[in-house]
């Protein structure tokens, strides 16, 4: 199956520090042990883990589903999604911002998330603006909230990349 | 209110040992992992972590320096509204 992959430069793993090469097929020992899998986003799972550079990758064998990632037995980077990029995470953190701002900017408890999110994304932070609307959300009308905020800003990454059309 | 999977600065402090002796179930590290995407400060943290152990082969908890912990810890409340 096709999904994704957030690699830093060199296309080095975030936590695990591997560094992969492009179109091999790499095997893990064993899919279960979390650290020994290969990890991978679903569309859904983009937004919790934004990162560097995003790749596509094919998975291969049994997969395993956690909460916000699959963790296959085999996979290979098939190619950068280059239109993932620095400005392309700025537009993402400002319709973020802009539709916290819309749905809570005018709700006491939540407007202070509003300026949050705006000395995140000024600092650079967006992935931290992205969680600060999700916990708006959540705030608003309990844990299912906050999926969906997750889910939205899933939604405009997959139009934006074209994510799940392979 | 806090999501149950949520897991605060505090925690990830509590398990950066037991995340980079990789002895975490796939659950919490998930948890770790997903929360240091966010937070500098966490990921700053585990960075030092990390640069200890490299340095020293091992680590103790008098290798954590309190004021790194107390300044991710102000660096999370800083945007809380709580
Ligand atoms: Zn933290």
């Amino acid at each position: 199956m096709t999904a994704y992959k957030f690699l830093g430069d060199g296309s080095v793993s975030p936590f695990a520090g591997f560094r992969w090469p492009v179109g091999e097929w790499v095997e893990a020992a064993a899919a279960d042990p979390c650290r020994r899998g290969i990890h991978a986003c679903r569309v859904q799972d983009v937004p919790f883990w934004l990162g560097h550079g995003l790749w596509e990758i094919e998975l291969d064998g049994e997969i395993v589903v956690y909460q916000r990632k699959i963790v296959a037995p085999r996979g290979r980077l098939v190619r950068r999604l280059t239109d993932w990029n620095r400005e392309l995470l700025e537009e993402f953190g400002a319709g973020v911002l802009a539709r916290t701002r819309t749905r809570f900017g005018a709700v006491a408890v939540l407007s202070g998330y509003v300026g949050d999110i705006q000395n995140h994304l000024a600092s650079g932070r967006v992935p931290l603006a992205a969680f600060a609307a999700a916990r708006a959300a959540e705030l608003s009308g309990g844990p299912a909230e906050y999926e969906r905020e997750r889910l939205r800003q899933a939604a405009w990454l997959a139009d934006r990349l074209g994510l799940g059309t392979a | 209110m806090r999501l149950d999977r949520e897991i605060t600065c505090a925690q990830v402090v509590d398990l950066v040992t037991a995340y980079l002796e990789d002895v975490l179930d796939a659950d919490d590290r998930e948890r770790v992992e997903e929360h240091l995407v966010f937070c500098d400060g966490c990921s700053t943290y585990l960075d030092q972590i990390r640069q200890t152990i490299a340095v020293t082969g091992r680590l103790e908890p008098e290798d954590i320096p309190p004021a790194l912990q107390d300044k991710l810890l102000a660096a999370f409340r800083e945007w809380s509204p709580a």
